[in-house]
Order: structure tokens, then C-alpha cells, then sequence
């Protein structure tokens, strides 16, 4: 496995920029997108838990880095609708680590089931918070320089 | 460093007019914590409510379990950076309330578990149900932000838990135990033989419901630093999070944990106990590579043999954990990781979300998705509204007969990854 870089700043060699990485939120949080995109690249997808992982790992195999961890947060990916994640906006070899914690996330799917119609309007509003409250504070560390 | 815990056995507990312990019986004023509870202008009204070992009760959604201590002698109080000043603790002496706790509950976002069953086969699972539980129910004030609710009920416990600590100051604890461990150059010099070990302890640090507090810092900002073993005895590390309870640290287990308990208890028999590390688990994973780097750089400094590592979670941390075990075995240190598992109700999935070769000593806590059915019980502390739909919720959840069948994923720490659980293996 290569060395794993992560983080999306720019840095400097020679006084040069010679990367300069940019971030795009994935996500199928309506929250996210709707208080993220005035300051944030956002891609959304009005569709399912298992769906933006697999649109997530499409993005990987074509060489987008994953920056945070797809199963961020102790609701598991088959209890809560919701998932947004930060990935590099320009394409690379494909990260390997990258591919391992986006499957891994896939598979975990099977293991918990998800009943949305159980959930009232104030739930699902909890759950859209929750995982903004997950992406933000890896937009903090992202954003911190 | 040195602490002195002295214990004082709470045999049961009562409300009544007037705040003292007597006899080994805790009286509690509830207009009087109500007054210190509502101080908080979030809060709308809080409600109190005692649960005993045996008694058909069923207390959700649990967001934190704490234990009553007080600063007796020594630097600083208790909950340095929330409560107390943010001296450095874990010197002097302290008193812990043994036997009871202060549990709050709260439904803070709309799906929430953690549950504690006084009876029946739940309370087999957890740890907190042999404690005399004094249960605060906070309301918070409309059209709050769950985020502010979560802070307002966290802090609301941990005031709670110093004002009923601070009825024992003057008093003659039933035990007591002295922890004392040594400086790095005197460790060395007094255990020259003594294989050198750490407790590498991840904290979780994720975002509302996920966090922990060190000296009051949010653990997401944190860089890898070392505490001595006894300053999580005096509440240096809080809990905020609560979420997936059986594998969440309650406050409690923070302040007796059983690894820097055992670690204490071997210090100069077995072991030289060198240092307790925390870390965190962010999302971002460069604060991953970050911080698991810098474990692996202190353990190397310290010059450790060995080092458990314990995680707080599933999923995410799971990279964490390994990373940490991958980074501090490759510089030649043994380690021994502690966490749960995820396999499936049938036990036959990958139990965790990353694995390594290096990751060969492994302590599990039992599997999070095992299923347990929990009787109907008379009384409801908190609300049972979201408890049918999460955590291994099926179309069988709610039964017929008022039982639940749920995984224990929703039990307050049924397989918590300190150790501080009822499960074993035989």
C-alpha cells in the first residue's frame, strides 16, 4: 500500500504551490447542502443510505480521496438515513485506504436495518442534525488553516 | 503522584427536607437541586426519581451516569474546567459516593436508546442497574437546539453529582485505597526489571452526542497527552456522548476505570504503570493520522514495552484503534487492543470495520448486535417513545405482551470497551 496522505491543505516546496487540494461534500443530507453550499462545495443526492455510499465509492475507484471516515458517528449506516462525507475534488491514483473504508462502510449496511416510515418528521430532522454535526466538525479541522 | 480514595457506602437513598447523609443514607432535597438544576435558563423543569437494584424499572433514554465525589485534601475540585477550577487534579484526597449514582436522562434528538432495567435479563447486561440510581429527567425550554439541551443536561449532572459528593466531605469514609504512581526517572530507577506499560485510551470526539471532555477541552481538540493514572479519579475526563450506549463511556466508568484500576493495581507487582495517554477519534482523517502518530511517538519516548489500548465506538474508530496499534507496534512495543464487536446477529460478520496483522491481542467485549428480549417492566423512567425503532429494531421489536426484543446495543454499557461491563466468556 502507498504511503497514505490525508488532508486537504495546500503546502509549499520551493515556494511553489505545488498541490493545492480542494474538497467537495458528498452527501444526501438536505440540511448539509442547504447550510454548507454558500460556503462549501456540495454535490447532493436526494437519495438512500446505502445509495450516496456506493455513488461514494464510484467517486473513489475513479480516484477521489476520501478526507473523513464514511461510518462517522455511532448512528450505524443502516439506522439513520443519512450520510455525508468529505472527499478531494481532484481525481488521483486510487487511494487504497480509501476504497477499504468506503467497502467496509458498504458491508456495514447489511448489518443494521433501517425503518424510515417509523420515524416521525422530528426524528428524521435529528438525524439530518446529527450527522451535520458530524461533517462539521470535520470542516473544522479541514477549514482550521 | 499521590491520591487517597476514601469510599463511603450508600445504602439507600430517600428524599426529604433537608440535603445530608446519615448513617449511610443519602437524603435528598429535591427543591434545593431543583433550584441549582434550573439555574441553567435552558432548562424548563427537571424531575427526580430514585431506582434500586431489583426494582421493576426501566430507566431511558440514559444520557450520562455519573459518581458523587469531593475534593477532600489537595489541589483543585472536582470536574476540573466544568465545575471546579481547572487546577491539575488527581492529588490529595477524594471521596466517591460507592453504590449509587446520578443518572440523567433526556430525549435530546428524536431517536435515542440507552436504557437501564433495574430487573429481569437487561439488567444483567448492565452494570449500572446494581446501583441505587437518583434519576433526573431534564425539560428543556422550547424551541431549543438539541445541542443546547445536550450541554444543558450534561452540565445539570454533573452539578448535581458535585453538590450531593460535596454532603460528604466531612464525613469518615468506609475504605480507603491509595493509588500512587512515580515520576518517569523514579519509576525507572525503582522498577528496574518491571516491563514498562501505558493505557492508551481513545475518547470519543465526533460531533453532538459524540464528544468527550478533558479538563473541560472538547476532546476533537486535542493532541495525544498524558494524564497521571489517578486524574480521571477526580473527573478530568467527562463524558458528552451517548449514543449506541452499550459501547459509550458514561462519565462513570471515566472516573473508575477499570484498565487504569487494574493497570494501578499491578504497578510495581507485574508492571510499572508509566502513564495513562488519551486520544481522540475525529472524523477528519488527518486528525487520525495526527493523533495516532503522536501516540506512537509518546509511547516511543516513554520507552514502553507495552500498551493497552482501549476504543470507545464502532466503525469510525475502528480505523483509530488500528491505526494506533499498527503505529505503536512498529516501534517495537507490544500491545493489546479492548473493543466490542458488530457480527451480526448471528455473529457471523466481520466484527470490525478496519483489522491488521499487528491487532494479534485482542479483548472483546461481547457482540453489540446479540439479541435479548426485555420483559415489560411497571415503571418507565423517561420515555420508551423511540426505544421500539433503533438499535436492532425489527418488526418484532414490540411483542405482544409489552416485552421488547432489541439488540443490546441499546443497553447502557452492555459491552462497554473499558471493560467496565458484566459480559464474560467461559
Amino acid at each position: 500500500m502507498p504511503d497514505m496522505v490525508f488532508g486537504c491543505r495546500p503546502f509549499i516546496v520551493m515556494e511553489e504551490v505545488v498541490r493545492l487540494e480542494d474538497y467537495i461534500i458528498v452527501t444526501n443530507n438536505p440540511l448539509v447542502r442547504d447550510r454548507e453550499e454558500s460556503r462549501h462545495a456540495v454535490e447532493y443526492h436526494e437519495t438512500g443510505i446505502r445509495e450516496i455510499l456506493e455513488i461514494i465509492r464510484n467517486k473513489v475507484h475513479v480516484g477521489q480521496r476520501l478526507l473523513t471516515h464514511p461510518l462517522s458517528g455511532s448512528v450505524k449506516p443502516g439506522e439513520t438515513p443519512y450520510k455525508s462525507v468529505l472527499m478531494t475534488r481532484g481525481k488521483e491514483p486510487v487511494d487504497l485506504m480509501s476504497v477499504e473504508l468506503i467497502q467496509s462502510a458498504i458491508e456495514a449496511c447489511g448489518k443494521f436495518s433501517f425503518k424510515s416510515e417509523e420515524y416521525d418528521e422530528r426524528a428524521m430532522r435529528d438525524f439530518r442534525i446529527i450527522d451535520w454535526t458530524l461533517i462539521s466538525s470535520a470542516l473544522e479541522s479541514a477549514d482550521s488553516f | 503522584m499521590k491520591l487517597e480514595m476514601g469510599y463511603i457506602h450508600i445504602s439507600d437513598i430517600e428524599f426529604s427536607s433537608e440535603s445530608k447523609i446519615e448513617n449511610g443514607k443519602l437524603y435528598v432535597s429535591t427543591d434545593a437541586l431543583k433550584a441549582l438544576v434550573l439555574e441553567d435558563e435552558k432548562l424548563k423543569d427537571v424531575s427526580f426519581d430514585i431506582a434500586r437494584p431489583g426494582e421493576s424499572v426501566r430507566i431511558t433514554p440514559v444520557k450520562d451516569v455519573i459518581e458523587p465525589r469531593v475534593k477532600v485534601e489537595g489541589k483543585g475540585g472536582v470536574f476540573p474546567g466544568i465545575i471546579s477550577k481547572v487546577d491539575t487534579v488527581g492529588s490529595g484526597k477524594t471521596y466517591a459516593l460507592k453504590g449509587m449514582a446520578v443518572v440523567t436522562a433526556g430525549k435530546i434528538v428524536g431517536f435515542q436508546e440507552g436504557v437501564i432495567d433495574m430487573t429481569g435479563p437487561g439488567a444483567d447486561y448492565t452494570p449500572f442497574s446494581k446501583l441505587i440510581n437518583l434519576v433526573m429527567v431534564c425539560e428543556p425550554v422550547d424551541e431549543i437546539e438539541p445541542h443546547e439541551y445536550e450541554k444543558a443536561v450534561r452540565i445539570a449532572g454533573f452539578k448535581a453529582a458535585a453538590y450531593i459528593g460535596e454532603l460528604a466531605k466531612s464525613l469518615t469514609p468506609d475504605e480507603t485505597k491509595v493509588y500512587e504512581t512515580e515520576t518517569i526517572k523514579e519509576g525507572m530507577a525503582k522498577y528496574p526489571d518491571l516491563p514498562r506499560v501505558a493505557y492508551v485510551h481513545m475518547l470519543q470526539s465526533q460531533g453532538l452526542l459524540h464528544d468527550t471532555y478533558v479538563y473541560g477541552v472538547d476532546a476533537k481538540q486535542i493532541l495525544p497527552t498524558m494524564l497521571n493514572p489517578t486524574e480521571c479519579m477526580d473527573g478530568a475526563i467527562v463524558s458528552g456522548n451517548c449514543v449506541s450506549a452499550c459501547d459509550k463511556n458514561p462519565t462513570y466508568v471515566h472516573q473508575n476505570n477499570p484498565v487504569v484500576h487494574d493497570l494501578l493495581e499491578e504497578h510495581g507487582k507485574t508492571i510499572n504503570f508509566v502513564c495513562h495517554i488519551v486520544t481522540n477519534e475525529n472524523v477528519y482523517l488527518a486528525d487520525k493520522q495526527r493523533s495516532s502518530d503522536w501516540t506512537a511517538k509518546l509511547c516511543k519516548m516513554l520507552d514502553l514495552d507495552g500498551v493497552i489500548v482501549s476504543q470507545e465506538g464502532f466503525g469510525n474508530p475502528d480505523t483509530d484503534l488500528i491505526m494506533n496499534c499498527k503505529k505503536i507496534e512498529a516501534e517495537g512495543i507490544k500491545t493489546v487492543i479492548i473493543t466490542d464487536e458488530y457480527a451480526g446477529r448471528d455473529g457471523k460478520s466481520q466484527s470490525l470495520a478496519d483489522a491488521d496483522a499487528a491487532a494479534d491481542a485482542v479483548v472483546t467485549a461481547g457482540n453489540a448486535n446479540q439479541v435479548v428480549v426485555l420483559p415489560k417492566l411497571d415503571k418507565v423512567i423517561g420515555t420508551l417513545d423511540y426505544i421500539t425503532k433503533i438499535a436492532g429494531a425489527s418488526e418484532n421489536t414490540l411483542r405482544e405482551d409489552g416485552s421488547l426484543e432489541v439488540e443490546i446495543q441499546v443497553i447502557t454499557g452492555a459491552t462497554n470497551e473499558v471493560g467496565f461491563t458484566t459480559l464474560s466468556a467461559r
